[in-house]
């Protein structure tokens, strides 16, 4: 008698959230079991990558990055670069020039840019702001008028000003809200009540739950991954099954490893060898704990990932 | 150069000073009583005062308008002197002030709680005698033919009328025999207590003072009561509070030990408690029962485990300092002369045993007084003070833990809030089209509203919430007249205009006041929570909850339930339960078997480290939310508005 495996599907399921429009967008969430137990259910959405174009990308000097990117100098231009790369399912704007503590752009420049790459990309929008609380107000409100239509992610509403953002971008414009807390069950929870209680739909809802670059407290994110993945699926709590999409970059480039230069540090190598590693272990740890996609900025820690995906669903 | 300190409803008090101090020092100094919940480092703003002459140089703050500073307004608490000055101080300054309160016998309530207690113990097997006596001595006056010293003459007597085989008179009964028995013509009577088996005189007076007193006390971070009782008969002879004198120093015990820390704070601190408070406190309640502190022969003290270090005058600074360790739990063998209590010198102090640095006496005298100890079914007992101790078990085992709730439900670190005294707002009730309240204050009929007390602000979040005027998260959501926002967008609810009040300034809850009560009520109910869950159980095993505290004459069970505080169990599960504190020792006083219950109850319970739980922050963000994150646990808390 043949051997049949006895599979375990949950009763709770992740809401699938679709993000952009036509025939390239795509859908994140929406399976009923965890991360790659292909074996207990189909996962029809396999989870997908974004490709994170600062607007301070000029900073970027690892020369294999510069190489990539080399004659763009808008953010469409590089936008367009990124399309091309095998494997990235959306492109992720990130907005971080806009913080009034640090260059400041106005929010009228990030619209332009913003119109430009809707106007030049097909694939699916993400954007992140400038991380400061008030112009975010403003400026994802402005963007969420300026791209109608498209269908995009905006990350993210944060327990301070969850209102205006749920506001603007949900509700006013029916774009995709990100709800971003800090490594907390029980306050990724709250925020989504919050949201859901201004008639945000769950379905509008992606969260950002925190990370961390691994080996940087990667335990906290990782715990709390694990517990809210479980709380969605084995006790169907309704007010955790949105999908997760974690920011892997930002912390993956941010650590000493991927900073410290080769004067500094002869022993550790060569530094863009270095931050690829960070990139992709951080990035496949979101994954294997339960993000549905995850933002990355180099094409080769891109490329390992999509082969990590691809293997595993 | 002179600061003069004009207090509403009391003569002004004027201290002379140097030019640069600091005014709310210069306040403790003269004893006017200011609240000044935050030490005085400005965080808190209650401690208001009126410049009316002289010249202060001040620090600005935002606690105090510009408009408010131009009509002389002051925090005293970052003002220095630079003049000779006149200053108000405000009645709403002065709601922690410690106004004796001295209830005559007329309340039967208060009378019925202590009845409840003694019938309750009674019940389970304890019995409410008392080694004291008093005896009606009669001797021979000496003579020529009869030279037996006085001291012998008084023994052979008492021997005679106990049948005992050792009578012992110490030094300070002694020194007065001589004097007090040819006074009294050989006759007196004699004061006195067992010990095992030999006969302590006490005390030795004229004939028909016979009272035979003891008296109860409850020191808490806030509020002292104490009650005097016959010993004879259990019968309360009198009952009387007032505000902690500690009170000018913090708000809560870490303030206080802070406070202690300090160059000769633990004697200001113990003065504090005793001089000002405990001492006026008992003569008053003494001229009401009409007796002379020396007949006050035994004294039981349930206090928490920092209030009875302070009152001591230990050092408590290693209770806020890990591992967390009080001088003491248990202490047998002082005596009221050893403290300069007011008592009888020789009158034995029963200290209701510490179990931890955060559950103290109060909570093992509080324990014994709710009887939970000698039931099969599962209790959970419950002291909201400014430390919130849980306590749960049954007949078999008991656990306690604390944890810090903060001086919020007794009016502390909410910007209106005060004791439950006259003018604080007790009940409350929104309607939810209107959005009008209806207020229940403590006071004659009349009473103008003043602050709100924490029965009160209990039933104002829950109505708050219920009419959908504040969100989960405790903010402001709808808009109406009482709905007002400051610069900052932040909301708060009037419950009575500047015309309408008690003090001329507008009674309120904000945000931030609600926040800090949102984070006071979630530390209860984790703390419930991370203790049942350290025994494997959950909320459905409790049979009962008794909710004992001073915050009001009772709290709204409903509303504690459907804004989180306390565990969705059925509201006829719950019993408000007074100052169990205070009932416990008074039936330590009375009761020699009582005494002993509480300390071998205090050996057999099991202290809970909440701080060691790596569960209780994680709980306690959940409850950091109306009523809960995990909304299942209250099922019955829904939204109207």
């Amino acid at each position: 008698m043949a051997f049949t495996p006895k599979t375990a599907p949950y009763s709770g399921r992740i809401h699938a959230v679709t993000l952009g429009t036509g025939d390239k967008a795509i859908t994140i969430g929406g399976q009923n079991v965890l991360p790659f137990y292909t074996f207990d259910a189909a996962i029809e959405h396999a989870p997908k990558i974004g490709v994170e174009i600062s607007d301070a990308a000029e900073n970027w000097t690892v020369p294999g990055l510069a190489e990539f990117y080399a004659g763009c100098t808008t953010m469409a231009q590089r936008a367009k670069k990124a399309e091309t790369l095998e494997g990235v399912d959306f492109v992720c704007l990130n907005f971080e020039s806009a913080d009034p503590n640090g260059a400041g752009r106005s929010v009228a420049a990030c619209v332009a840019d913003a119109r430009a790459v809707a106007e030049s990309c097909t694939l699916p929008l993400v954007i992140l702001g400038s991380r400061n609380v008030e112009k975010d107000g403003q400026l994802f409100a402005a963007l969420a008028e300026a791209l109608q239509g498209k269908n995009v992610l905006i990350m993210s509403a944060k327990n301070e000003n969850y209102k205006t953002v749920g506001a603007s971008v949900a509700l006013a414009y029916g774009q995709k809200v990100g709800a971003e807390t800090a490594d907390d069950i029980n306050l990724a929870k709250q925020l989504n009540i919050m949201l859901k209680g201004m008639s945000v739909k769950p379905e509008s809802i992606v969260m950002d739950i925190g990370t961390a670059a691994v080996g940087y407290g990667y335990e906290y994110a990782a715990s709390t991954f694990d517990r809210i993945r479980l709380a969605a699926l084995q006790q169907g709590d309704s007010d955790l099954q949105m999908p997760i999409l974690a920011v892997a970059s930002l912390d993956a480039w941010s650590v000493k490893e991927s900073t410290a230069t080769e004067e500094d540090e002869p022993a550790w190598g060569s530094l863009e060898e270095r931050a690829i590693h960070m990139e992709v272990a951080t990035a496949a740890a979101d994954l294997t704990g339960g993000a549905d996609a995850v933002v990355m900025r180099h094409p080769k820690a891109i490329a390992a990932v999509k082969q990590f995906i691809t293997e595993l669903v | 150069m002179k600061v003069t300190f004009q207090i509403r409803g009391a003569s002004p008090v004027s201290i002379e000073c140097t030019p640069g101090e600091n005014l709310l020092e210069l306040a403790r100094r003269a004893n006017v009583a200011m609240d000044a919940p935050c030490s005085g480092n400005g965080s808190c703003g209650k401690c208001r005062v009126k410049l009316l002459d002289g010249t202060l140089e001040t620090v600005r703050s935002p606690h105090i308008t510009p408009e408010e500073y131009e009509a002389g307004w002051r925090l005293a608490c970052n003002s220095k002197v630079l003049s000779d000055c006149t200053v108000l101080v405000p009645d709403a300054a002065g709601a922690y002030r410690s106004r004796m309160k001295t209830a005559g016998l007329s309340s039967p309530e208060e009378i019925a709680i202590f009845e409840a207690c003694q019938k309750q113990l009674k019940a389970r097997g304890i019995s409410f005698d008392n080694g004291f006596r008093s005896l009606d001595v009669v001797m021979d006056s000496p003579s020529l033919e009869d030279t037996m010293p006085d001291s012998e003459r008084l023994e052979r007597a008492v021997k005679a009328i106990l049948a005992v085989e050792n009578v012992r008179i110490p030094f300070a009964v002694m020194v007065k025999l001589a004097r007090v028995l040819r006074e009294n013509e050989f006759r007196v009577c004699v004061k006195g207590r067992w010990e095992n088996d030999s006969f302590c005189c006490m005390e030795i007076c004229p004939p028909d003072d016979t009272a035979l007193v003891g008296c109860a006390m409850d020191i808490g971070t806030t509020t002292v009561t104490l009650v005097l009782a016959d010993l004879k008969t259990g019968e309360i002879l009198a009952k009387g509070s007032c505000g902690n004198g500690q009170i000018r120093y913090g708000a809560d015990v870490i303030n206080r030990i802070i406070q202690q820390g300090r160059p000769g704070g633990r004697k200001e601190l113990r003065d504090a408690i005793l001089e000002e408070t405990l001492k006026p406190l008992a003569a008053n309640l003494c001229e009401t029962a009409g007796i002379s502190a020396s007949s006050i022969l035994c004294l039981s003290i349930g206090a928490n485990t920092t209030m009875n270090h302070l009152l001591l005058g230990l050092d408590a600074a290693p209770i806020r300092m890990e591992p967390y360790i009080p001088c003491f739990f248990r202490w047998e063998g002082l005596l009221a002369g050893d403290l300069e209590l007011p008592a009888n010198p020789l009158a034995p102090v029963r200290i209701a045993p510490n179990i931890g640095s955060y559950v103290g006496g109060d909570i093992t005298a509080g324990t014994l007084a709710s009887g939970i100890w000698d039931r099969e079914e599962m209790s959970l007992f419950i002291d909201l003070g400014t430390n919130g101790e849980i306590v749960f078990g049954n007949r078999d085992f008991l656990m306690a833990c604390a944890c810090s709730a903060g001086p919020a439900f007794e009016g502390g670190d909410i910007s209106c809030g005060m004791r439950a005294t006259d003018g604080a707002v007790e009940a409350a009730a929104i309607d939810c089209v209107t959005m009008e309240p209806t207020l229940s204050v403590i006071g004659q009929p009349g009473q103008k509203v003043a602050g709100i007390c924490g029965s009160g602000i209990i039933d104002m979040i829950s109505e708050l919430y219920r009419c959908g005027i504040i969100n989960a998260r405790g903010q402001f959501q709808r808009a109406g007249r009482r709905i007002l926002r400051d610069a900052f967008g932040s909301g708060r609810y009037v419950l009575a205009f500047p015309e309408e009040s008690e003090t001329g300034r507008e009674v309120s809850i904000n945000e931030v006041d609600i926040d800090n009560f949102i984070r006071a009520k979630a530390a209860i109910f984790s703390g419930v929570d991370t203790l049942l869950r350290s025994v494997d159980m959950t909320a459905d095993c409790i049979d009962r909850v008794y909710v004992a505290g001073g915050i009001g004459s009772g709290i709204n069970m409903k509303n504690a339930v459907s804004i989180g505080m306390l565990p969705d169990v059925g509201t006829e599960k719950f019993r408000y339960i007074g100052n169990s504190s205070l009932s416990g020792a008074y039936a330590m006083a009375v009761s020699d078997g009582a005494y002993e219950k509480c300390v071998s109850l205090a050996a057999n319970m099991t202290y809970l480290e909440l701080s060691a739980c790596p569960g209780y922050m994680d709980s306690f963000v959940a409850a950091c939310f109306i009523p809960h994150t995990d909304r299942s646990l209250f099922s019955n808390s829904v939204q109207e508005g």
